[in-house]
């Protein structure tokens, strides 16, 4: 049998570079200067460890009956310290699994964040995309909207609204949504404002595009970058305003929750019993931290300002 | 490489206007009140010519070719006055737009008039053809002659392209805009098709785009798509891309200026315009690659037979390019001439103060000639020549009144006292410039 690859003519496609090879070099490019950067990585590697625990948290413990979010209560074993049998992470005031809590704390935390983050990012963006792509009177009242949402701390806004509002998860979701979409809305104003001025925005108008189809195709796309590093840091910062809020007994008593937890075991530190609060505490600082890393990643591999090449 | 550039300039087509703008005032509202960036200038662009808009920074020239296609912020701008008269063209039946003898090989003839249906009328003034104010039609008929009728070439092609779209993308856009028929016949897809007629117009929802990756319809999304690729190449290849297969896949900051030009060249000529705006096609570029993208330009332009309106400051390039020449000083025209005369006749001092700041081939190193003092404030400008104050030649009357536009031989016109006169009293018989 002849060799089919003989009959061939010589390969010109490897020269032929086609849009999917592009994108697919360009995307390359990126994940290898975002992974070029160790602390980015370490980020990274907390982050899918974290996941990895948040999505298998039915696989590695018994689910709680008939609420896995509740801790379970084993009032048999109380204030157990670390590497007890059966509770590797000692237990609380109330015989609540730390262990447990640690993991399915970390569903929780994912829960609140991808909910805030994902609230937020769709309303500051469009909130900000208004403001800055329309300008005039809209830009005049939606800002002064925001600017009055700046001028109260975030953390007593946040606290403000989920007191108004009565103790429960759900409330702090919403406390944190209400401060949160201000920052967006901010950031993408401006990023609009700086890219309605390119002239390939007047070149689009050129050709006989609408306004409609020029900010989907030519404005949204060279400017939604800050929001996305933006919304990787928030995903950290929202768990950690988060817990804040349920540490000071703004969610239900007694959830999975890692800010509940360390409220929970707070007054045991000064009797010694320091693991019911310091494992959730630690979570909480892991998880902010890795996110801050990746978002600082990010920024630095997208803006080429602070590429340090 | 210009040398036969400049023998074909002399060239005077036959006069048929395509637009003609009519004291055209455009205002700027600043902190100390109206700036006057165009005070009532009136000009006329023929078909196929090549007029050059010559001035310095500030002088109005920008503004003015902007409004021709309504691309000038309001606010801050106001269009304060005046009109801008604009006959657009339609694709020729007998051809379709490659060229024949019916339409003089532009593959364009004139639109008729939607009143009358060509037998003329009192909207389009007997002569049965479209005419439509640039200024006052509404927008959905501005945004079907831009990039269709009217088109534009940016200064500097690198902030002109979108950085996150391929040159395919881009240039796909203008198709996509307002060659859908096109498209559709070329991908031989039936127009009744309405989901493939949306995607060939640019018009797909997700939900639709979604339905179109489904295998049975995905063989007319991929027809589509393969029928804008051809377009898209072919449209690189006029303007000499080597390969353009390959070029129209990559993004914008892997192309070098020069290309990144052709691209924009490419983009603005897609749709055969009747009118191109070129906006200082050539300052941002290496002086090698200047040289070969007006002769490419030039090249298209007389092939396609397309009016281009070339702003520059660069007086030796206008004079290798254009067939007229218009100087603008502070808002105002200053005089209009075609290249040939301008350059052999000055007339107006600040023409002859610009052509004395040209450094000269021979001439030996040492002081370069300038016009002393600055350009007036536009702010409420007085009744008076702009260029009091500047002028060598200044007489009393010169700060009392606007010299009109008086014409010194034929085709050329100045708006001075001193060097071209008013024929009795001043403001007797202004001449509207050709």
């Amino acid at each position: 049998m002849v060799d089919a690859s003989l009959s061939r003519p010589p390969v010109r496609g490897a020269l032929v570079e086609t849009a999917a090879r592009v994108r697919l070099r360009r995307t390359l490019e990126l994940t290898g200067r975002v992974l070029s950067d160790p602390t980015t990585v370490i980020g990274l590697v907390i982050i899918v460890l974290m996941l990895a625990m948040a999505l298998l948290a039915p696989v590695i413990t018994t689910p709680n009956v008939p609420d896995p979010y509740q801790m379970p209560r084993d009032w048999g074993a109380v204030r157990k310290p670390p590497l007890t049998e059966g509770h590797l992470l000692g237990t609380t005031n109330n015989g609540g699994d730390v262990l447990y809590g640690v993991i399915w704390g970390a569903r929780t935390s994912l829960y609140l964040s991808l909910l805030v983050v994902s609230i937020t990012v769709v309303v500051g963006t469009i909130i900000g995309s208004i403001a800055g792509f329309l300008g005039g009177r809209f830009d005049n009242i939606l800002m002064r909207i925001v600017d009055v949402f700046l001028s109260i701390p975030e953390l007593i806004f946040a606290l403000a609204i989920a007191a108004v509002l009565g103790p429960s998860f759900a409330n702090i979701v919403l406390a944190l949504a209400v401060t949160f979409w201000v920052k967006y809305a901010r950031i993408m104003r401006a990023q609009i404002m700086r890219v309605k001025q390119n002239d390939y925005v007047d070149a689009a108008r050129v050709i006989g595009d609408s306004k409609l189809r020029i900010y989907f195709k030519d404005i949204l796309p060279n400017s939604i970058t800050p929001v996305m590093v933006q919304a990787t840091t928030d995903m950290g910062h929202v768990v950690l305003v988060g817990a804040t809020l349920a540490f000071i007994g703004l969610s239900e008593a007694g959830i999975a929750e890692w800010g509940v937890l360390v409220s929970e075991g707070q007054a045991g530190i000064s009797s010694g019993r320091w693991w019911a609060s310091t494992f959730p505490g630690l979570m909480v600082f892991l998880w902010a931290l890795a996110f801050n890393l990746v978002g600082d990643g990010l920024r630095d591999a997208l803006d080429p300002r602070t590429e340090g090449r | 490489m210009l040398t036969n550039l400049e023998e074909s300039v002399a060239v005077v087509r036959a006069p048929d206007v395509i637009a003609s703008v009519r004291d055209l005032k455009i205002h700027f509202s600043g902190k100390r009140g109206m700036v006057h960036a165009v005070d009532g200038i009136s000009f006329d662009i023929r078909d196929g010519e090549t007029l050059g808009l010559v001035g310095e920074t500030g002088c109005g020239k920008s503004v003015t070719a902007r409004s021709f296609l309504r691309l000038v912020q309001t606010p801050p701008g106001v269009y304060a006055g005046g009109s801008i008269t604009f006959r657009p063209r339609r694709v020729c039946d007998d051809c379709g737009g490659v060229g024949c003898r019916e339409c003089d090989g532009t593959g364009r003839v004139a639109a008729h008039c939607p009143a009358c249906g060509g037998k003329g009328c009192r909207t389009c003034s007997g002569t049965g053809e479209e005419t439509v104010d640039l200024l006052s039609i509404p927008d959905a008929q501005m945004r079907a002659l831009r990039g269709n009728r009217i088109a534009m070439i940016f200064q500097d092609p690198g902030k002109a392209l979108n950085p996150g779209l391929t040159v395919r993308d881009q240039i796909a856009e203008v198709f996509l805009q307002h060659r859908t028929a096109e498209i559709l016949a070329a991908a031989g897809v039936s127009p009744d098709d309405v989901l493939l007629r949306r995607q060939a117009s640019q018009k797909s929802r997700a939900f639709e785009k979604m339905l179109l990756a489904v295998p049975p319809l995905r063989s007319g999304r991929n027809r589509i798509d393969a029928a804008l690729d051809t377009m898209v190449a072919d449209a690189l290849a006029q303007t000499q891309i080597p390969n353009p297969r390959k070029v129209m896949e990559r993004y914008p900051h892997e192309l070098s200026g020069g290309m990144r030009q052709r691209v924009m060249i490419a983009q603005a000529l897609a749709c055969n315009p009747d009118l191109l705006i070129a906006d200082e096609p050539t300052t941002a570029l290496d002086v090698t690659v200047q040289a070969r993208i007006l002769e490419l330009i030039r090249e298209l332009q007389q092939r396609h037979k397309t009016a281009v309106l070339y702003i520059s400051h660069d007086l030796s390039l206008v004079r290798r390019v254009c067939d007229r020449v218009m100087v603008m000083y502070a808002g105002r025209i200053a005089e209009t001439a075609t290249s040939p005369q301008l350059f052999r006749r000055p007339t107006h001092p600040y023409t002859r103060g610009l052509l004395g700041a040209l450094p000269g081939r021979g001439a030996h190193r040492g002081r370069l000639a300038a016009i002393d003092g600055t350009v007036p404030e536009l702010v409420n400008p007085p009744a008076a020549c702009r260029f009091v104050g500047r002028c060598p030649d200044e007489v009393a009357a010169c700060s009392r009144t606007d010299p009109p536009m008086v014409e010194i031989e034929p085709e050329h016109a100045a708006a001075c006292f001193v060097h071209a006169p008013p024929v009795k009293a001043p403001a007797s018989r202004p001449v509207r410039t050709p």
